[in-house]
């Protein structure tokens, strides 16, 4: 093999000047591609800010505005009031508190077992737990109905919360972080005397606390977005969760609907989970990532 | 193709905003690499070895200075518009393609006038594969392969393109002893056989000093000395270098220069002219040690270690700046070990002398 | 002594979950196959009394019903053409970002927003862009188009009924389209962008020296490195098509259609539900099962035709 090179013969001005050239082009195509694509995947979002502070003859104008004439903050009180949103909410916030908290504790106690103890049929009941992922929750819902109603739980705050109380994957999730952390640890905490409450407590719960964290807000997020399990069980107004609610209160997506109050209540509904997310961008794409739960 | 690095320089900003302190990875590199010569780039890790190879391929852009390949100065040229060939330390072999796409990869991304005819790529990938022998493996997956082996593909496909010029960076860091002496004969074979300019970063001093036409030894940047490698050994221009070439290392001890005399300690170990009386670095080479019993240096016996043809004299020495003092001798001669004490003759084509200050060679001549 | 104390320790911890699982999860997994067999079976029949036989009555109804051909129908449609689509725009967007520097964090934020929405409310918001907002009954024609037909007119089109009375299920079909790969964007876009970020970096340095064009570098080393997350977010993207449901009531609301044509965009989740609240738990069951079977089928199909290029 000799050195003659194939590219041996060569303007090296020129092409110094074009790959210059392609590096802007390239980048200027890069950052419009992406910014068209912001645009549109905020445009929905704008597009209910501004509806929702629009009186509605302005909003029924041929020619739409794209900022309110005259903001009507008046439509906001007006949807706080038609959904009965601050009942909804409160409903909401109960049943995700209590049921994140509940089954976290499970979770934990569940995930610490399957790490750390010692017991026959471990493997084999962690292998059932997984199996059970691949089944779809629709084949659940359907006996879960059943058997709800047949506990007199119809319509209660129960029947939002104990059926999905554990989740297989949480457990799963938080087995993997235990196992993480040595053996020796525990070993060690048990020749100090220390109860196993306390070593979880003091050692593998600050240790696993960004999946923690991770599960809090999917949970948080689940009880916030869940539609069609309170709607079978538990669609009365005492109950009513948030998503049923805001369904319910506009029933017309079409027709001679108060279409400017009705995004009023939309960004009601959405801001609580936006700010959220602001606040906890880190863990929330972080839980989303390692889970891959479409939710 | 020769090439030519002038007044190269590399600043990194600094990673840490509020310190704002800049990092010269390269320091004021000047250097012509005349064509078909295999160079070594030698030095401690972060001495800017690797920032200057990256520089040459053009991964990396000069803060300032000017790169040239024969006449042609590809400064400003990006990286696959220069024509070279570059080994990654870790190979960066595609994975998800068996070891004849990948050698094939970069001859189906020439275009236009370059562009080769199927048979011809064929023919070409062939040629490489068989000038690192791994000819046999052809429908292998990388993950099939042995470092070693990876290693030869990674030249392969590196070569397939006919450089202008070839870069390895650390090639035989991740490969086990054995192979690494193997594969670097291997690399001396193929850089003679295609005569193809070849640079190459290692830290591994024994490895530049085996197989380089010349060695570039580099420190915090800045280029140390540039020679060939025995010369480098016998003539080192600072205490640095002579500390970095040789294993095992030179021995290093404090001592002083008064009258003609170098002494060490009370020892007057050598009578020299041409040097002005002054504290100094005393650098002898561990071949530069003489049992002797008239020698003039007297050190503390510790052991003897006998290794086949050679063996070495582990001795203290209380100027010394190395926790030991150690003489490679042939394992002929007999010592004795029941002494407390031994004494040596130095050589002084073996022996160097350093500024205390500036740690630069002070050259002497033998009275 | 240790370890029978681990023993009984262990149960302690896990009782809660197995005691939950086993009404919530097991019990349910037998009493749906067993429900789905016996003919014609409603839970309140049962309680009065009733008895029913075993057999496969309740599938051959399933699939003899019209519209449940048609749910199928319309649920394979929004799968189809969701995936493909939404999976290309989000490889695209996610190499985009990681090639980007700065506002690189600020885009890919902006880029997960639809995630962290309520589908049903965002819905509505589709709903208001897609909808012509009201008739002048004096000239017979909309007042407002509403802003998509606008934006379609400005550029020249003609404007179309999207979602009202009157509405073609093509238009309807579009519209949902729009909207779920619209929501489905920000977790395709999160796991790939996660996949190219871990990808060695020395790859790309390599493909340099080699003189590799862009187009080449996504399609013979991008891609296939990418291969394993791709077949995730492919995979998932049909489970999650097929069970479709609550991002059409966002947008049509519970009468899942047009309001001349209730029920014509249901979806096979749709029908499970209308069936169990119509007290035809059988029905409901082999639904449900049929369901199952399909996504399982497909997939094992989409794991066969992945294998195939996956590069693990």
């Amino acid at each position: 093999m000799s050195t003659t090179t194939v590219m041996q013969e060569r303007d090296v001005k020129k092409r110094t000047f074009m790959q210059k050239m392609f590096k802007i082009f390239g980048k200027t195509g890069t950052y419009t591609f992406l910014l068209i694509m912001a645009l549109i995947i905020l445009f929905p979002f704008y597009w209910m800010i501004i509806s929702s502070l629009k009186t509605l003859p302005e909003y029924r104008q041929a020619i739409p505005t794209f900022w309110p004439n005259e903001v009507m903050w008046g439509n906001y009180s007006k949807a706080f009031t038609t959904a009965n949103l601050g009942n909804l909410f409160l409903n909401t916030l109960y049943v995700g508190v209590v049921s994140t908290f509940a089954s976290l504790i499970i979770t934990v106690l569940s995930a610490f077992a399957f790490a750390r103890l010692e017991f026959k049929g471990k493997e084999p009941l962690f292998g059932a737990l997984l199996a059970t992922m691949m089944i779809p929750g629709e084949l659940f819902t359907i006996t879960n109905y059943i058997t709800v109603n047949q506990l007199g739980w119809m319509h209660s705050f129960t029947a939002l919360i104990v059926p999905f109380l554990v989740s297989v994957f949480y457990i799963y999730l938080l087995r993997q972080n235990f196992m993480q952390i040595p053996n020796e640890l525990y070993l060690a905490a048990k020749v100090d005397g220390t109860s196993d409450i306390k070593y979880l407590w003091r050692v593998m719960i600050p240790l696993a606390l960004p999946t923690l964290i991770s599960i809090t807000i999917l949970k948080m997020m689940g009880a916030w977005n869940s539609y069609i399990w309170p709607k079978l069980v538990a669609n009365d107004e005492a109950h009513q969760m948030i998503t049923n609610g805001l369904r319910n209160a506009f029933t017309d997506t079409t027709g001679q609907a108060d279409y400017p109050v009705q995004m009023a209540a939309v960004a009601i509904v959405s801001a609580p989970l936006f700010l959220v997310f602001l606040c906890l961008r880190k863990y929330i794409m972080q839980g989303v990532s390692r889970s891959g739960i479409k939710g | 193709m020769k090439v030519v690095l002038e007044n190269l320089t590399k600043i990194f900003p600094s990673r840490d905003k509020k310190s704002g302190k800049e990092v010269v990875a390269v320091n004021d590199f000047t250097f012509e690499i005349p064509d078909g010569q295999l160079v070594g780039l030698l030095g401690p890790s972060g001495c800017g070895k690797s920032t200057t190879l990256y520089m040459i391929s053009g991964l990396q852009k000069p803060t300032s200075g000017k790169i040239y390949f024969g006449e042609d100065d590809v400064t400003e040229l990006s990286t696959e518009n220069r024509g070279i060939g570059l080994v990654f330390q870790n190979y960066a072999l595609y994975p998800h393609m068996t070891v004849k796409q990948n050698i094939l990869f970069p001859l189906q991304n020439l275009k236009g006038k370059d562009k080769l005819s199927k048979e011809e790529m064929l023919d070409r990938a062939l040629n490489a594969a068989r000038l690192v022998q791994i000819d046999e493996l052809m429908d292998r997956k990388p993950s099939e392969l042995s470092g070693g082996q990876q290693q030869r593909v990674a030249i392969a496909r590196a070569l397939v393109k006919m450089p202008r010029v070839l870069l390895l960076d650390e090639p035989l860091s991740n490969l086990d002893a054995r192979l690494r002496l193997q594969t670097r004969e291997e690399i001396r074979r193929i850089q003679k056989e295609t005569g193809i300019t070849t640079i190459f970063v290692t830290h591994d001093q024994e490895e530049a000093m085996s197989i380089s036409d010349v060695i570039v030894v580099m420190k915090l940047g800045v280029v140390q000395q540039i020679g060939e490698p025995q010369s480098v050994y016998d003539d080192p221009k600072n205490l640095f270098v002579a500390k970095f070439l040789g294993t095992p290392p030179i021995n290093v001890l404090e001592g002083k220069v008064v009258d003609g005399k170098v002494y060490i300690g009370d020892d007057d170990v050598l009578d020299v002219t041409g040097v002005d009386d002054q504290e100094v670095y005393i650098g002898i080479r561990p071949e530069g040690l003489e049992p002797n019993d008239n020698g003039r240096l007297t050190c503390g016996l510790s052991n003897i270690e006998v290794m086949g043809r050679d063996a070495s004299v582990v001795a203290t020495n209380a100027a010394s700046a190395n926790p030991v003092v150690r003489a490679i001798i042939n394992s002929d001669i007999r010592i004795d070990t029941t002494s407390q004490t031994i004494k040596f003759n130095v050589k002084p084509h073996k022996f160097f002398l350093f500024n205390k200050q500036t740690e630069e060679r002070v050259y002497f001549e033998v009275k | 002594m240790v370890e029978s104390k681990q023993q009984w320790k262990a149960w302690l911890y896990l009782s809660p979950a197995i005691l939950l699982l086993l009404v919530f999860t097991v019990w349910p997994i037998f009493n749906t196959l067993r429900m789905a067999f016996l003919d014609g079976y409603g839970n309140m029949a049962a309680m009065g009394g009733a008895t029913f036989e075993f057999g496969i009555e309740n599938f051959l109804k399933v699939i003899d019903y019209d519209k449940f051909l048609d749910c199928l129908k319309t649920t394979a449609i929004l799968c189809v053409a969701t995936v493909p689509v939404s999976t290309a725009l989000a490889l695209l967007i996610a190499v985009a970002l990681n090639s980007i520097k700065p506002l690189q964090k600020t885009l890919q934020t902006i880029f997960f927003l639809p995630y962290v929405t309520n589908s049903i409310a965002i819905g509505m918001v589709f709903a208001t862009m897609f909808n012509i907002v009201g008739y002048n009954p004096v000239e017979r024609a909309a007042d407002t188009w509403g802003i998509i037909n606008l934006v379609i007119q400005f550029f020249g089109g003609e404007p179309i009924s999207w979602i009202n009375q009157g509405s073609s299920y093509t238009a309807n079909i579009v519209v949902m389209i729009v909207y779920i790969v619209w929501n489905a964007l920000p977790f395709k876009i999160l796991i790939l962008l996660g996949g190219l970020q871990s990808i060695n970096k020395q790859y790309y340095d390599a493909a340099k020296v080699d003189g590799t064009r862009k187009a080449r570098v996504l399609t013979r080393i991008t891609i296939p490195l990418l291969s394993p997350m791709l077949a995730y977010v492919i995979i998932t993207g049909f489970i999650g098509g097929f069970k479709e449901y609550s991002s059409i009531v966002g947008i049509f609301g519970e009468k899942m259609g047009p309001p001349d044509d209730a029920g014509r965009l249901n979806t096979m989740v749709g029908f499970v539900y209308d069936a169990l609240e119509k007290d035809r738990q059988g029905l409901a069951s082999a639904g449900a099962l049929i369901l199952f079977v399909i996504i399982l089928l497909v997939t094992m199909f989409n794991n066969k035709v992945i294998k195939k290029h996956v590069h693990y």
